[in-house]
């Protein structure tokens, strides 16, 4: 058995899953003031129920460390930055204490520059005057040489955390490791704090289940390791809900999934029937980050979403002004409108049917025409969203001629549909996309499943240079000598076998076949007309995946 | 955030899966470190600046601007389509105001590929910036263009392609064809008597310093483009005048780069050559990312820049000044008016030997064009090579008049009866026939 728990923007979800389906389910209110309350009082109801025992795994998605950090509720960080030539680090300033330091490393790993000790000092001194306990230490180029993050790490006296951006991820984008680095430290004390209380009230229960935090890339990573990594947890919602269909749905062709909730529309896409993954990481606010999810895009249309007038023009959406008038409203939303054409039968369907008249009146259009335009609008604001998203991922550029040839274009088979409006919306999903829409079962606690059933991931990359002789897997810290005649397929070879050791080290046995190889090169540099050595790069990945398919059916 | 001044399309395409030979500058890995810093410094999270996949040149892209012998099949690679499809990408961006300013940052290059095409030569096979611009010429009207070579070899290719067409300006600055390959590109290189003065050379001295780059800039290529005043600026953007390219003798460095394209300010950038794939290309492809993206570049310099140690010789500036106002004067006397040595249906007459060092061809050529007042002059080039029997090929240009045109079709009719032709290639712009026989 396995449990999962999504806290979302109204309700915190919890379930109890095994190989047959859904155990039992719970739903409490979310106390944004106080997740833990919520947290605790999911797990306490859907435990007293149930023998626990024997739940493999319990699985977090929790909005922690995403509200901190949107909400500016955050620890102040210092954080120290090496940047050498290129764009004006100034430019990336984060935090309530930033510093740039003299110093440099090159796309080779070659240092060019050594760390000016003395500004180092300077800044941590002024860190430390500040009163800053946490810090983040980031250097242009640290995946490919970490010295001078190490330096600052070990300059960095007294302090009760530190980040080094090259443990975070061996992507390349200084600005994302900087930003990344200072969200990891900001949130780190909050994290753990949380994670005690989460820890505490397991204990309570007597349950001894290990606890995993799910990850914005649908993936899972074990409490203990996210305590010095607390910026995996961020957005992880869109994937749960990715993952839950997954697990719902028997998916093995391209498809799209849509998660329609109160104020928001999620969009993900599968190719092949797996959930896309966002190559360089994802956007907190404006910030892209290093953090790995999948790909996912979010657009303010919902069933709470408003219609209103302005200047003689009908919106529906982005806002949110309160619930629906079928629960109690004031204004007409999306929900009211589906009400009133008969699509739904939602809550108290005679309100809905006073405020969409009352609106037309307003308009001096027949409720007929306010509804079936604020629906139509609505769809047209999801199709043009799903079209973009397509198109963006069909177009991303690819390097090499046989991808440019042989480039895999994302066509759409089947539409899932869920969150609270998915049956009303599904058939004019349906007529708009022309494609078969599912709505699964258990659609309203999808979140929590795909929660509940999300596996572990992780990735690596390993850079080996032989003619410096150094092989790198910067995010598990391996930094070692490799000989001259080091080479691609022991690459891949070596590459699976840290991550596996890895893995292994945080309690997690993957089978060999599960660590994939998703980019591999090697090339020859060349000195003057003599081959000297070779480049060689691998990136090794878990994907995301669910612990079992609960495909009894879907729906309609 | 960083906002992009100028809304900028970036095609990035390293060909990471081909190359001339494995241990030829132009190999797999030629890109390799300029994608990383790319990617380091956060270039593609630019707002302002996209990343856009290449489109793939067709066959008829080639043909509109190429005689390919003995066809495009036999002398282009996927590569070839793929380099001369980002080039034409970038154009679009442009031209469809999608973006302000874009950039090809593609493999292989083009600028030494001439009208007609036998194989490589100068490690190019097509000309993408030729291929380029008679797209846009054919898809949204006749433009003034003006190309501004900055690559160190001179660009004798383009300057072949372009040598009879008024509207089209092909300034090279390169490093002077007594000391370097392809040992052309002097001052008196001007043009063919429909287009005199439309071809400017400015062959520097080895050893030039930024300081002359600029210089050159300054008084000879800005002056220049404000007399031609072009609808549309193409820079050339080879990087091997970096004092670090293995194959070159000249001291440019990424921030001179830089300057230059800032206020050079082209439309659309198309990387040539550049062999310093990790000493140059690096720093001076962020620096003119930066430049034409309108984002402060004043960052971007080598980890071993050393001033002193590039600085020019006072008498490499003196030659250089003497240099530019030559080509300024070349321009002014000759650019403004038709040429008096010909008058209208006279022919212009070429012969040239050209060699191929990439492929080992030697080709013999005879070509000719009718002097005309009306158009750019139908165009004739009988073409024998190493590897390729006599063929000819016809260029009836964009927007000929009723003579060249006619003249044109006469010349296919001669040519196809005579017999002596293994190829016969024409290029019909004015109703866009392009045949093969």
């Amino acid at each position: 058995m396995w449990l999962g728990l999504d806290v979302g923007g109204t309700h915190t979800d919890a379930v109890i899953v095994n190989e047959g389906g859904v155990v039992s389910s719970v739903k409490v209110a979310t106390d944004h003031h106080n997740l833990i309350n919520s947290i605790k009082a999911a797990f306490t109801k859907l435990l007293e129920k149930n023998n626990h025992t024997n739940i493999a795994r319990i699985n977090l998605s929790t909005t922690l460390s995403t509200n901190a950090i949107v909400e500016g509720k955050t620890e102040k960080v210092g954080v120290i930055v090496s940047s050498g030539p290129g764009i004006n680090p100034a430019f990336f300033s984060c935090g309530e204490q930033y510093h740039v330091i003299d110093g440099s490393i090159d796309h080779r790993g070659k240092e060019v520059k050594t760390l000016n000790a003395e500004e180092l000092q300077r800044a941590v001194e002024a860190c430390q005057k500040n009163g800053v306990k946490v810090f983040a230490a980031v250097s242009k180029f640290s995946t490919r040489n970490p010295s001078h993050e190490e330096h600052i790490s070990d300059a960095c006296t007294g302090a009760d955390f530190i980040t080094m951006g090259h443990r975070l991820s061996g992507n390349l984008g200084f600005p994302r490791r900087i930003a990344t680095s200072y969200f990891n430290s900001a949130v780190w004390r909050l994290f753990n704090s949380f994670a005690d209380a989460v820890e505490k009230n397991l204990a309570d229960l007597h349950v001894k289940s290990p606890v995993h935090i799910l990850k914005a890339d649908g993936g899972t990573l074990p409490l203990s390791e996210a305590r010095h990594l607390p910026v995996e947890s961020i957005l992880s919602g869109p994937a749960a809900s990715v993952m839950g269909i997954s697990a719902l749905c028997n998916i093995s062709a391209d498809a799209v999934a849509l998660d329609i909730g109160g104020t928001t529309t999620d969009i993900s896409l599968y190719a092949d029937g797996e959930p896309l993954v966002e190559p360089h990481g994802i956007s907190l606010g404006a910030l892209p980050t290093l953090v790995r999810s999948l790909a996912t895009r979010s657009i303010g249309i919902g069933g709470d979403s408003a219609i209103r007038l302005s200047d003689g023009a009908l919106r529906v959406g982005p806002e949110r002004i309160g619930p629906s008038m079928a629960e109690g409203g004031s204004v007409p939303t999306l929900l009211d409108a589906l009400n009133f054409a008969g699509n739904a039968h939602h809550g108290d369907t005679v309100m809905s049917k006073i405020g969409i008249e009352k609106l037309a009146q307003e308009a001096g259009i027949t409720p007929q025409k306010l509804t079936s335009d604020a629906i139509a609008l609505a769809v047209k604001k999801i199709t043009d969203a799903v079209d973009s998203l397509l198109k963006e991922i069909n177009d991303k550029p690819v390097y090499t001629i046989h991808e440019m040839l042989e480039g895999k274009v994302i066509t759409p088979k089947a539409l899932y549909v869920m969150g609270g409006p998915a049956h009303a919306f599904a058939p004019l999903m349906e007529k708009a996309f022309r494609l078969p829409v599912i709505v699964p079962e258990h659609y309203l606690v999808a979140n929590a499943i795909g929660a509940a059933l999300a596996r572990t991931t992780f990735d690596l990359t390993l850079l080996a240079d032989t003619e410096r002789q150094k092989l790198i897997v910067p995010n598990i810290g391996i930094n070692e000598t490799c000989d001259r005649n080091y080479a691609l397929e022991k690459a891949k070879k070596d590459a699976r076998s840290y991550l596996m050791s890895h893995l292994k080290k945080m309690g997690i046995a993957i089978q060999e076949h599960d660590a994939q190889i998703v980019e591999e090169s090697s090339f020859n540099m060349v000195g003057g007309f003599y081959t000297t050595g070779k480049n060689i790069r691998v990136r090794c990945q878990v994907k995301p995946a669910v612990e079992v398919h609960l495909h009894s059916g879907g729906g309609r | 955030m960083i906002q992009a001044k100028r809304k900028m399309g970036l095609i990035f395409f390293p060909a990471f899966d081909w190359a001339i030979s494995p241990t030829h500058p132009e190999r797999e890995e030629r890109l390799l470190y300029t994608q990383d810093q790319l990617l380091e410094e956060g270039i593609f999270d630019i707002a302002g600046i996209v990343e856009y996949k290449p489109d793939i040149a067709s066959e008829e892209d080639v043909k509109r601007t190429h005689f390919c012998i003995p066809d495009v099949a036999s002398v282009t690679t996927e590569s070839h389509m793929i380099s001369a499809g980002g080039a034409i990408k970038a154009a679009r961006l442009v031209m469809d105001g999608e973006a302000e300013r874009a950039f090809a940052l593609v493999r292989p290059p083009g600028h030494h590929s001439m009208k007609a095409v036998h194989g490589n030569r100068g490690f190019c096979n097509i000309n993408i910036e030729a291929v380029m611009i008679e797209y846009i010429r054919e898809h949204y009207g006749q433009k003034r263009v003006a190309i501004v070579d900055t690559d160190c070899h001179h660009g004798d290719g383009t300057q072949d392609i372009y040598w009879h067409d008024p509207n089209t300006l092909y300034i090279s600055i390169h490093q002077d064809g007594r000391t370097l390959y392809p040992g052309s590109g002097f001052l008196d290189e001007l043009g063919g008597p429909n287009a005199l003065g439309k071809t400017i050379n400015i062959p520097l001295p080895p050893m030039t310093s930024p300081e002359g780059f600029l210089y050159a800039l300054d008084n000879a290529v800005l002056p220049i483009l404000d007399m031609f005043k072009p609808d549309i600026i193409v820079n050339s953007a080879g990087q091997d005048n970096h004092y670090t390219d293995p194959i070159t003798n000249m001291n440019f460095s990424a921030q001179g780069y830089a300057i230059l394209n800032d206020r050079l300010n082209p439309h659309i950038a198309v990387l040539e050559g550049g062999y310093s794939i990790q000493g140059a290309l690096p720093y001076v492809n962020l620096g003119i990312v930066l430049a034409m993206a309108g984002v402060d570049y004043s960052g971007v310099v080598e980890p071993d820049f050393n001033e002193g140690a590039i600085r020019q010789e006072k008498s490499v500036g003196q030659y250089i000044e003497k240099i530019c106002s030559q080509a300024v004067e070349n321009y002014r006397t000759y650019a403004k008016k038709p040429s008096k040595n010909k008058s209208s249906g006279e022919r212009g007459v070429r012969q040239k030997n050209i060699y191929y060092d990439t492929d080992g061809i030697r080709e013999k050529q005879m070509e000719s064009v009718m002097v005309c007042n009306d158009c750019a002059g139908v165009l004739y080039i009988e073409t024998v090579s190493s590897i390729n029997p006599l063929s000819v090929g016809i260029e009836i240009p964009l927007g000929a008049c009723n003579r060249c045109r006619d003249e044109g079709l006469r010349m296919l009719k001669d040519a196809r009866q005579s017999g002596k032709f293994a190829h016969i290639k024409l290029i019909n712009r004015r109703d866009r026939e392009y045949l093969d026989y």
